[in-house]
């Protein structure tokens, strides 16, 4: 099995690691490098739980293997709050009960941080597309569409930019 | 005067609570949402203690079947395995069950259902463990097996176990005469139902890190739903004094009772204990929905008498659950059922016999609701049958016959406090526009039906009479003012530790920010017993204020001494002294100080077991239920009846909770039992065949997708429950129940056509429009 | 799961020479969201994994009456690229109707194709587009209708050293419409229990000058549904012919029972889908 040198940007930082190139990116995110907000819920991009944003796009990190994440630039939930202030997606989140185990809210976060990128002023037709492939057994949903439509609208009065860190 | 608390498209916004209470009926935010919106709440897989081995179970090739050949020598010696072990490994007991006790942990003659455990293995990484797991030679020699349950309970079928017989049990619950009230009866109607396995598909799949600390104690982390129980069960199996195990329980990926029975935390304990390492057991989606328990499918035939007008006369329920090889919580289940079939209604006579029968099939357990969604789902499709056979709207028969408080029921309690059924009911039709319905077109399309459904259900809180439901818990306030609480109760997204910091908030009159609830911890804190039974609310919380009052009367002896005021004007709000609703300058740390000072003490436990004063007849069921939560929903379905597509379009919800402790999370919970309601009406079955399921990944057993759930219309109304913390009680369950009934009489009113099997399919939406109502084929 | 060697050319050069030297115990890997679900079941163990996600093939252009699409464009590229949702809204529609959004991130129309799945997404409205896809291997290429490469669930024309790396879409002729529709157990993230493509173009007289019918999931492989096709050709379009078009579709259809269906039940949905999804087509048509 074949090991390779990896490097991406994690949130903003550069990170180089050694792994097996066949190895998942959800792995390696939590594993090699300490990103246990990437959670696995089924292991085959059936769930949601795993999601990043990858160049700038939601993926199943269950489903990129290292050899593809090579180059890439990654942000996980660890990279949304810049110097401890909350994102508005996890201020909204948070304060409006879009979670109740939490396990799928990581994945949840990142698809819809992908979304606000591309789309900063999303319908409601378009965040139920951004989280479609991600479960939730806790929640009707009802509470997440809210709370991204909430942090949505305060990106745009608060004229932040759509929240890269540190570019 | 009910309270009311809403959510959804275009309702106010929720009504202020009562004036009294300063955080109880508050939506503040989850206790722990910061470390969750940060990616920092730590789940048993991300806890990372270094040296960790990967611990690994092997599971039977078939469902059933003689262990002939478990070889383990060679895989022992490959590379990077560090254990293996089999049943003779085992230094206790090797069974498990809460309850009745007769899984094994690693199956040594017989395999008895899919799941059953083999071996377990200890290696120094995911590869290595694999290799082992594949390197085990196993054997095992197929027999027949039980797969059908009306086979099983034949006389003369064969039989799962040599020694005991496939009917497990027979539960008998009888009140009034039966017989006479079919012989008044003008209408008699009797049907079959029938639901399937469901599996609970929370998103965190079962998992365990097991270590020894310094001391020698075995540590076990892992999302459980007791961790006293679980200390229990494994402290059995290594041989071990209880005091020897410690259990904590980190942040849980959902539980709705999959949990509540130990899952691999024995087995990790037990590799731990035979490595001296720590040991993490992590189970794959696959192996997750193949082995732990699954919802009873429940064959319920239920005859119904009535007169006229409506007015029930009597029923009689046959219930029947595939419990699988092992009971385990199958018996208790199965007697929920029995003991709530009735409904939330007057039933003058009621004979109610529920089986449990044991089978090679999945093993069964707790799911959300334990049993009473599989009898509540025949009650009300029974109701609308009622209702249409008489001609008389399905709101009004429910009108006709709904509890009161003070009414008896079948198990021979009164009811302390029903003013729910009425309430919610009414107000869900209020909402719903009920009255209004068929000015709404119901057949947008020529290929399109639109129908709506009610149900009104009955659900209970609590373990039940004679049965141990008791709860302790801890708080301490330092020298600041701030308040640690230690409970052992679980939180496993329910909100159940918001909830107790609010209820001891409240009770001490300090800020809820000041209250932090520490880690269920068995070292640390007292037995809650189970996150189950929709309890937690009340018998914890009910610990958690008795646990405060010897602190707030310290406080307050404290405050009077200083200030001179006489006890009876002296409270404690926001973390300041208040003395008839003034604020004064003193607060909470400087009298917490001036108690150091003083030597006097700011820490107490409380204690609290579920109370049933009223006495209770001797000839009625003994294990009866005293408090309940009643919840009516309105369901609003658009069918194809081309494809037997079914879309919800509506769902209104209307919730009895006591008292609600927060809003936010108590709607979330409502709507959150909506959604899984949706899955168990429309999309939710584990197909088995031969003992085998053939669904076992999330690509085959479908859940409800943000698209597959409509807009939800949730209100709480609130009728104080005696007894209760502030009134209080936990919807967790209640809410799930009415879904899938409410959408099955939808579903019926659209087409014209009851289907009594859940889930609705579109194969069988087709096949009842074909049948017909009167069962012909068209 | 058993981890193959992974190998990242970075020219499509390179790529088919590793395939070509690596044939019969190598799978190129794109997305991977059908391979990496089949490897971690044990479904597949090919030695070595060639990863084209270095390789870059380009997206998509117009070749004069001839829109090219790269074979690694994503599901969710070409469902919101202007020039398909314009000119192949079928297909746009069916590149939507995939997975969620990560999966549609990932997920690539060649990948969709090789898996050769009877449930393929994109392939009922390649059909009815008479697409055409170009296949490379290191000796040369060659160009097939896409009618020819699937030869059986999960399984196409393709060589083992031969890769899909382009889909060649003719334009519609003008006054032509389709339609896509997909039933699956629940709004997303559903396999099709059946889906059915539809295309017609109208001629002066109103008549169909030309008509596509394609089905998934409703055979080993998606097919068009020939016989009806030619049931609507050339004549004007109305109920009667419609009906009986979509009966025809029913009775090419052979479909398998599962989990998602019985095979009877899929029958019955070729026949209403074929009808709704001519309809669509008809009034895309005339707009």
């Amino acid at each position: 099995m074949s090991e390779m040198r990896i490097r991406v940007t994690l949130n903003g930082a550069p990170m180089e690691l050694r792994a097996e190139a066949g190895k998942s990116l959800l792995r390696i995110l939590r594993e090699d490098l300490g990103m246990t907000s990437v959670k696995e819920g089924c292991g085959q991009g059936d769930c949601g739980a795993c999601v990043v944003v990858l160049d700038g796009e939601a993926v199943n990190s269950c489903l990129v293997l290292a050899a593809q994440a090579d180059g890439a630039e990654i942000i996980t939930v660890e990279g949304l709050a810049l110097q401890g202030v909350l994102h508005p997606l996890q201020r909204a989140f948070s304060e409006m009960w879009a979670f109740q185990c939490g396990f799928c809210a990581p994945g949840m976060l990142m698809s819809a941080y992908a979304l606000l990128l591309h789309t900063p002023s999303p319908t409601r037709d378009e965040i139920e597309e951004a989280i479609e492939g991600n479960l939730c057994r806790c929640t009707s949903y009802r509470a997440v569409i809210e709370a991204i439509d909430a942090a949505a609208g305060e990106q745009r009065r608060g004229g932040l930019a759509a929240g890269a860190p540190d570019a | 005067m009910p309270l009311l608390v809403s959510s959804g498209a275009g309702d106010s916004p929720p009504e202020r609570p009562m004036p009294e209470l300063e955080v109880v009926g508050h939506p503040a935010a989850a206790v722990r949402a910061h470390e969750i919106v940060t990616g920092r709440a730590l789940y048993t897989r991300d806890l990372g203690i270094p040296g960790t081995l990967v611990g690994r179970l092997l599971y039977t090739p078939i469902p059933c079947g003689r262990i002939r050949r478990l070889d383990v020598r060679a895989a022992r010696r490959l590379p990077g395995v560090t254990a293996i072990l089999t049943a003779a490994d085992i230094s206790g007991e090797n069974s498990y069950l809460y309850s009745i006790p007769d899984q094994p942990l690693l199956a040594f003659d017989f395999v008895r259902f899919q799941g059953e455990a083999l071996a377990a293995v200890a290696a120094e990484n995911e590869e290595a463990a694999a290799r082992a797991l594949e390197a085990i030679e196993v054997e095992v020699e197929p027999l027949p097996g039980v797969h059908d349950v009306l086979e099983a309970m034949r006389p003369g079928a064969m039989q799962v176990w040599p020694d005991r017989p496939n009917v497990h049990s027979r539960l008998v619950i009888e009140r009034g005469k039966v017989d006479r009230g079919f012989a008044r009866a003008d209408v008699v109607i009797e049907n079959q139902y029938l639901t399937p396995w469901v599996e609970h598909a929370f998103l965190e799949t079962e998992a365990a890190l097991a270590m020894l600390d310094n001391t020698g104690t075995v540590v076990v982390y892992s999302p459980g739903q007791s961790p006293h129980r679980d200390r229990r069960q494994i402290a059995r199996a290594l041989g071990l004094p209880e005091v020897r195990v410690r259990v904590i329980t980190p942040a849980i990926g959902g539980a709705f009772g999959g949990k509540d029975e130990a899952h691999v935390q024995i087995h990790a304990a037990l590799l731990a204990q035979a490595t001296s390492r720590p040991v993490l057991i992590e189970r794959s989606r696959e192996e997750s929905i193949r082995t732990h328990v699954k919802r009873h499918p429940v064959q319920v035939r239920y005859r119904t008498g009535a007169l006229r007008d409506g007015r029930l006369t009597a029923i009689h329920v046959e219930a029947i659950g595939d419990t699988g090889p092992y009971l385990g919580a199958g018996a208790e289940i199965m007697a929920c059922l029995a003991a709530t079939v009735f409904g939330p209604y007057r039933v003058p006579a009621a004979r109610i016999e529920a089986c449990t029968v044991l089978t090679n099939n999945p093993v069964c357990g707790a799911m959300r609701g334990f049993g009473i969604p599989q009898g509540q789902f025949a009650c009300e499709l029974q109701m609308d049958d009622l209702a249409r056979r008489l001609g008389i709207d399905p709101l009004e028969v429910r009108l006709r016959n709904g509890l009161e408080t003070g009414d008896e029921i079948p198990t021979g309690v009164r009811m302390r406090q029903a003013g729910g059924m009425k309430g919610c009911l009414i107000e869900a039709a209020r909402m719903a526009g009920w009255d209004r319905r068929r000015e709404i077109e119901r057949a947008p399309a020529p290929h399109l039906r639109r129908g709506w459904g009610m149900a009104s259900i009955l659900f209970t809180v609590g373990m039940g009479r004679n049965v141990p439901d008791f709860a302790g818990a801890s708080l301490d306030m330092a020298l600041d003012g701030t308040v640690s609480l230690r409970t052992g109760a679980s939180d496993m997204g329910q909100g159940a530790h918001t909830a107790l910091a609010q209820l001891a908030a409240e009770a001490l009159g300090v800020p809820l920010e000041s209250v932090r609830v520490v880690v269920p911890d068995t070292d640390q804190a007292p037995n809650a017993g189970p996150a189950a039974a929709s309890r937690t609310t009340f018998v914890s919380g009910n610990a958690v204020l008795r646990a405060a009052e010897p602190i707030r009367h310290t406080l307050l002896q404290i405050a009077s001494e200083k200030t001179g005021l006489p006890l009876n004007v002296l409270g404690l709000r926001g973390g300041r002294l208040i003395a008839e609703g003034e604020t004064l300058s003193l607060n909470v740390a400087e009298l917490a100080r001036e108690a150091a000072l003083q030597s006097r003490g700011l820490h107490a436990d409380g204690f609290y077991a579920m109370e049933y004063p009223e006495p209770h007849p001797p000839d009625a069921y003994p294990y009866a239920y005293s408090v309940f939560t009643f919840a009516t929903q309105v369901a609003r379905v658009l069918v194809d009846v081309e494809t037997g597509q079914i879309k919800v379009e509506e769902i209104v919800a209307v919730q009895d909770a006591g008292q609600v402790v927060n809003p936010a999370a108590a709607l979330g919970q409502v709507e959150g039992g909506c959604a899984m309601g949706i899955g168990y009406a429309l999309l939710e079955e584990l197909i088995v065949h031969e003992g085998r399921t053939l669904n076992n990944s999330l690509e085959g057993y479908l859940v409800p997708t943000v698209r597959d759930v409509p807009p939800i219309r949730a209100r709480l109304l609130e009728y104080p429950e005696p007894f209760a913390p502030y009134g209080a009680k936990g919807i967790g369950e209640s809410s799930l129940t009415p879904t899938a009934p409410a959408i099955a009489n939808a579903v019926a009113d659209a087409i014209g056509v009851p289907i009594r099997r859940l889930p609705i399919t579109p194969e069988r939406v087709l096949e009842a429009l074909e049948r017909g109502e009167d069962g012909r084929v068209r | 799961m058993t981890v193959p060697d992974v190998l990242s050319p970075s020219t499509l050069t390179e790529a088919l020479d590793l395939l070509r030297r690596h044939a019969g115990r190598a799978r190129l890997i794109a997305g991977g969201t059908d391979l990496i679900p089949r490897l971690r079941l044990g479904e597949n163990r090919p030695a070595v994994l060639i990863n084209l996600s270095r390789v870059s093939i380009p997206g998509l252009r117009r070749e004069g009456d001839w829109i090219i699409v790269g074979a690694g464009m994503t599901h969710s590229a070409l469902a919101r690229a202007p020039e398909i949702r314009k000119h192949f809204p079928a297909l746009a529609c069916s590149c939507q109707s995939i997975g969620g959004r990560p999966v549609r991130n990932r997920g690539t129309i060649g990948g969709n194709l090789a898996n050769a799945s009877p449930a393929a997404d994109t392939a009922p409205a390649l059909l009815i587009y008479d697409a055409e896809l170009r296949l490379l291997r290191s000796e040369g290429e060659r160009c097939i209708p896409i009618s020819e490469l699937f030869t059986g669930p999960g399984a196409t024309v393709l060589r083992e050293d031969e890769m899909i790396v382009e889909v060649c879409l003719p334009l519609p002729r003008p006054r032509s419409g389709a339609s896509f529709i997909k039933l699956g157990r629940r709004q997303s993230m559903a396999i099709a229990v059946v889906s059915v493509a539809a295309r017609l173009t109208l001629d002066a007289a109103d008549c169909a000058a030309e008509v596509r019918l394609a089905m998934g999931s409703a055979a080993p492989v998606p097919f068009r549904a020939a016989t009806a096709e030619g049931l609507l050709l050339g004549a004007p379009l109305e109920e009667e012919r419609i009906r009986a078009a979509a009966a025809a579709a029913r009775e090419a259809a052979a479909p398998i029972s599962d989990l998602r269906a019985t095979a009877s039940y899929r029958s019955r949905m070729v026949e209403v889908l074929a009808r709704r999804a001519l309809y669509l087509a008809w009034e895309a048509a005339r707009v």
